[in-house]
């Protein structure tokens, strides 16, 4: 398992269509990169970059206009992305959404962790069995049965960080997870971060948070304000430079 | 250190130093009101603290026979040509407020909106140029154009008979709603034998409406932030007017984000749900006692 490539981009491009009279507008240009099994990698650049674009496409949301996405061996592309592939490819690769609003959809807390196991036919006890687990762990069990629209804005983003671990993905997306979340729960995450890495989890994080990317991640992916790849390599090599690097990004 | 970006001379003014005083206190704007009425209304039906954690007849039945047995009390509205038929159903529906604990003010509320669109449709009906017969109240032989106007019997019977059939109707599918929260509605429904596709469309349409209502008040809201005095009703609802499709599309965006988010966990058209326990005794009871309902409307 260890090492093996999980995904393989190829000359991706992504551009926003059907903006009325305006024309089309680029939010990625030839992206090429591939990650391997175990890596822990951070992708930086500026407010509009495309960070948020590129993690929909490593999750299969949107598809690139021209390029190659692989993943788990198959090739992610509207066509591909059906049956048993889809299936295992959304088992594997769990996704949070920098927007905990558009991520929590169900009635409950409760119903809403136990959302994606069910979809992806687990037994009903064993999603049960999950659900009290997770928020146990993340100490939200008392909200259970509350409706997500009234949580807080970081009780929404544990709740969103619940939801997608149910399904015990293998590869994790996460845009921006520290966003509104405070001290104590930044914390929290960073412990939840550490642990998953100790289980071998792969996760591609998109921040602006520098020390998220000190503690927790080995690959710096940075993504210039031209929508391409400025750099990419281990996070070392960006620290000891960081005072003439991080005033680029 | 990177430059700090240059702010333009006129931020620089500073405001002339005077004390602040409360002005009268304003009112709320017309369409601010009416979209926090529409959102509490939404959240209410949708999410709200409703009759459902109290200990009621409705809500000791698992939820999937609670919502079956409704709708074929309502069918049962909906068949019966009798009026004692229909008065009967009225008397079960008015047992079931009661027994379920639901105020009959909570419940005439739910109903208000329909009854009176109801009224307003039936009112040709009651008159005679639509349904001839004896007059009970009338214009004393006047007319407009040679039209005799005037309630007759017939037209005041079949027009209350319909009225009280559509708010019976409407009555019966509130106590639901009044004593269901919104999980245990659409589990209910998941659990009913009715098509996956109308449930999930159910659902993605609460899901849609409720993003609709919410960013409609943020727009309220962000602009009120903004405008320093109360705005004309005409005014504010020409800016709504002139915002509709921007919030149709901004609506749309999120909806999609959300769509995208069920997509990310799985969702393939169907939603899936925990299931409730088994049913009960009580269950069957009402089960039995509303099909022997509807059973009597087709004979009646
Ligand atoms: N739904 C959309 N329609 C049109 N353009 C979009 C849409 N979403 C993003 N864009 C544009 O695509 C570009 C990349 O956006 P993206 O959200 O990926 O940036 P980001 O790097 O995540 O930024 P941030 O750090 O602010 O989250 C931006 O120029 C943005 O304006
Ligand atoms: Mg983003």
């Amino acid at each position: 398992m260890e090492g093996k490539e999980i995904y393989r981009l190829e000359r991706v491009c992504y551009n926003y269509g059907h903006q009325g009279v305006l024309p089309p507008l680029s939010a990625l240009k030839d992206i090429s990169f591939s990650i391997r099994h175990g890596e822990h990698v951070a992708v930086l650049g500026a407010n509009g970059s495309g960070k948020s674009t590129l993690l929909k496409i490593l999750n299969g949301l949107i598809f690139p206009m021209s390029g190659i996405v692989e993943c788990l061996g198959g090739k992610v592309a509207e066509a591909t992305l059906t049956g048993a592939f889809l299936r295992r490819f959304r088992e594997r690769v769990g996704f949070v959404f920098s927007e905990p609003d558009a991520q929590l959809f169900c009635p409950t807390v409760g119903d809403e962790v136990a959302f994606g196991p069910l979809q992806l036919d687990l037994p009903k006890d064993e999603a049960e069995r999950r659900v009290n687990e997770l928020l146990n762990m993340l100490g939200i069990a008392a909200l259970r049965d509350r409706p997500p629209y009234t949580l807080s804005a970081g009780e929404k983003k544990k709740v969103a960080i619940a939801s997608v671990l149910a399904a015990n993905p293998d590869v994790l997306l996460l845009d921006e997870p520290t966003n509104g979340l405070d001290p104590r729960t930044q914390v929290w995450l960073f412990e939840l971060l550490r642990g998953l890495k100790e289980l071998k989890k792969t996760f591609i994080i998109a921040t602006h948070d520098l020390s998220l990317v000190e503690d927790l991640t080995d690959r710096v992916i940075v993504i210039a304000e031209g929508h391409e790849v400025a750099a990419d390599g281990p996070r070392a090599r960006y620290s000891e430079t960081r005072t003439c690097y991080w005033p680029r990004i | 250190m990177a430059p700090v970006a240059r702010l333009p001379d006129w931020f620089k003014e500073a405001k002339p130093d005077i004390c602040l005083t409360g002005g009268r206190g304003s009112r709320r704007g017309f369409v601010e009101k009416t979209l926090a009425n529409l959102e509490s209304f939404l959240r209410d039906t949708l999410y709200g603290e409703n009759a459902s954690a109290k200990q009621g007849l409705l809500q000791g039945i698992t939820p999937h026979v609670r919502i079956a047995g409704i709708i074929i009390l309502v069918a049962s509205s909906a068949m019966t040509a009798n009026a004692a038929m229909l008065g009967f159903i009225v008397a079960v529906a008015a047992i079931i407020t009661l027994a379920s604990r639901v105020s009959f003010k909570t419940a005439a509320k739910r109903v208000a909106p329909s009854f009176v669109f109801t009224f307003i449709l039936s009112l040709p009906v009651f008159f005679s140029f639509m349904t001839p017969g004896a007059e009970v109240f009338g214009a004393g032989g006047a007319g407009i154009n040679g039209l005799r106007v005037s309630v007759t019997r017939e037209g005041f019977f079949s027009a209350a008979f319909f009225l009280t059939r559509v708010t019976t109707a409407v009555w019966l599918a509130s106590l639901v709603v009044e004593t269901t929260t919104q999980g245990d509605f659409f589990k209910g429904m998941i659990r009913l034998p009715i098509p996956a596709f109308f449930v999930t469309a159910l659902f993605m349409t609460f899901r849609y409406m409720f993003i609709l209502v919410k960013i409609a008040e943020d727009a309220a809201l962000a602009r009120k932030s903004r405008v320093i005095r109360v705005a004309a009703l005409s005014e504010s609802q020409r800016w709504f007017a002139s915002r509709a499709t921007f919030m149709l599309k901004r609506s749309i965006a999120l909806a999609q984000e959300v769509n995208m988010a069920m997509a990310s966990r799985g969702f393939n058209g169907v939603v899936k749900v925990i299931d409730g326990k088994g049913m009960a005794r009580g269950d069957f009871l009402w089960l039995g006692f509303t099909v022997f309902v509807v059973l009597l409307s087709i004979r009646f």
